[in-house]
């Protein structure tokens, strides 16, 4: 854009380097920043352990946790939790989104009720669930299907509605049938939407997990920050918010946005954004 | 494209005469929005009276009906939901006005792009709620210790989108604009503002929506008031006429937001570029 932000612009290879050098620490910068922030903070301010626990006491319970193997029990059912929910929402999310994108009168009839359910999906669910299901893995599921499935939902819905018509009359006038123009124009058309809805499905059902775990169940990573609370153990929490945050960028990281590279990029939809800039 | 857009709304535009027709046309669109609940409220009375449940498992919708009518009536309610709004409004305006700039301009540079946005996808994964026992040593158990929850988890979403949409604009339209002589307000007021609108808005009710999920979620632990307060109260004392009243009570505020506030905004924008199927 700006000459600046062009590394072709620039001949000089020093530049180039330079460009390149940033563009690659460049995702590590604001942590950074933070990390400076904190560890001056409390150099500075000297507040007690509770109120913000010194960087040297977080890492300090964080090796705790991994050799004591609290912390792989709380990650295991955490993460138990989250890919049955997500299947779960992600499967019934991407049906319906497709169905009701397609059909618009279902789309506006369906609509006030799905507005009504999204509302109040996920943790509003808490107190009612607590009395059907118990406190529990099936209580962590239901928040989390129910959360995800309505951003897929939408989202599906969104995209589907939102393909150009005259790729699918083009599609058809060619003699394409329905499930041919769904698989080739539809669906391609909607996925670079699809994918932003589980992208941000899981992370809003990983939300919706420690949520529900604070107080809807026995082990998990929420639990555990809320039993750290009790004992105004605040370096537990900030090690426990931090190790939900890793997951939370490793499961985008290694498993999401690979796929959304397979597909989306695939499509020239991305790639090309990227390229010209 | 634009005249995809114009055909769009026939049905929001005033009528000229209101004749019988428009007025049941209007009628048969209240029932149409009123009829899925309906049938839902039928199934819920038929499990109830199938099943036979103790009242602490299920009641019937006619003595949920009654509580609620109890509590509108002795105004129980009305200071519940005027805390949860008073906050959720507050937290949306902030979110907006310090979200949206921030999305510009990470959006407008690629490195900022690149750097903003692992550490959005890190805050995004952290949710607001698991921050809540250390805010709650910073603010106590008080309406600051909620706000904060639902800043943090409103203001992600808005800054995402509003960088997404910013991101996706064609770089040829902008280019285009500056060779024809172009300011940089100029661009920002025709080319981003408005190419990013529908997405900053796609933001805003996802933002929407969590932000009062994380109300409601905060508003359960911090006990001090608020329709979360509502019904995890009621739950341990096993009112389940009041759980669900909260329930439906919580829907339909948000309902009323989504219908009043954003869907107006998002019929301006999404409906007006003219991408929207028919």
């Amino acid at each position: 854009m700006s000459v600046q932000a062009s590394p072709i612009a620039t001949t000089s290879s020093t530049r180039r380097a330079l460009d390149r050098l940033t563009w690659t620490i460049a995702p590590g910068v604001p942590f950074v920043i933070v990390l400076l922030i904190w560890i001056a903070a409390t150099d500075i301010l000297q507040p007690s352990k509770e109120t913000l626990p010194p960087v040297s006491d977080v890492l300090w319970s964080i090796k705790e946790l991994a050799l004591s193997g609290q912390l792989a029990t709380n990650v295991v059912a955490s993460l138990y939790r989250l890919l049955l929910g997500s299947i779960l929402g992600i499967i019934t999310g991407l049906i319906g989104g497709v169905i009701v994108g397609l059909n618009r009168k279902l789309a506006e009839s369906l609509n006030p009720i799905v507005v009504f359910f999204n509302a109040i999906s996920g943790i509003v669910w808490l107190p009612l669930m607590i009395t059907w299901l118990g406190i529990g893995t099936a209580l962590a599921v239901f928040l989390i299907w129910n959360t995800v499935f309505f951003i897929v939902f939408q989202n599906a819905a969104l995209g589907v509605q939102l393909v150009p018509e005259v790729y699918e009359q083009s599609v058809r006038a060619l003699g394409g049938g329905r499930w041919h123009t769904m698989r080739t124009v539809i669906l391609p058309g909607a996925l670079p939407y699809i994918l932003t809805g589980v992208r941000t499905g899981l992370g809003f059902g990983w939300r919706a997990l420690i949520a529900a775990e604070l107080v809807g169940a026995a082990t998990g990573l929420g639990t555990m920050i809320f039993d750290a609370a009790e004992y105004h153990r605040s370096d537990i929490i900030v090690a426990g918010c931090l190790i939900i945050g890793v997951i939370a960028i490793a499961m985008d990281r290694w498993l999401l946005l690979p796929i959304e590279r397979r597909t989306v990029r695939r499509w020239g939809l991305v790639a090309d954004a990227e390229k010209e800039r | 494209m634009s005249v995809v857009g114009a055909e769009h709304v026939p049905a929001a535009r005033p009528m000229p005469v209101v004749t019988g027709w428009a007025v049941a046309a209007r009628q048969l669109r209240g029932v149409k929005i009123l009829f899925p609940f309906i049938v839902l409220v039928a199934i819920w009375w038929a499990i109830q009276a199938v099943g036979n449940f103790p009242d602490r498992v299920l009641v019937s919708p006619q003595r949920v009906f009654d509580t609620m009518v109890l509590l509108v009536s002795r105004g129980v309610i009305a200071e519940y939901v005027s805390t949860s709004l008073k906050i959720i409004g507050i937290a949306t305006a902030i979110s907006i006005v310090i979200g949206v700039p921030i999305g510009f301009a990470v959006g407008a540079n690629r490195y900022a792009a690149r750097s903003l946005e692992g550490f959005l996808r890190f805050l995004q994964g952290v949710s607001g709620i698991a921050w809540l026992p250390l805010i709650i040593i910073w603010f106590g158990f008080t309406h600051t210790t909620t706000l904060a929850v639902v800043i943090y988890t409103l203001i992600v979403p808005i800054i995402f989108n509003t960088m997404i949409g910013a991101r996706a604009i064609p770089e040829h339209y902008g280019l285009a604009l500056r060779s024809l002589g172009a300011s940089r307000l100029r661009l920002i007021t025709d080319v981003y503002l408005p190419g990013a609108l529908p997405s900053i808005v796609v933001g805003l009710r996802l933002g929407m929506g969590y932000g009062w999920r994380a109300l409601i979620a905060a508003e359960m632990l911090v006990r001090q008031g608020g329709l979360g307060d509502l019904i995890f109260g009621a739950r341990t004392s096993g009112q389940i006429d009041r759980i669900i009243g909260g329930m439906i009570i919580i829907g339909t505020l948000y309902l009323l937001i989504d219908r009043l506030l954003v869907q107006p905004i998002e019929n301006l924008t999404i409906a007006r570029w003219g991408v929207l199927r028919k």
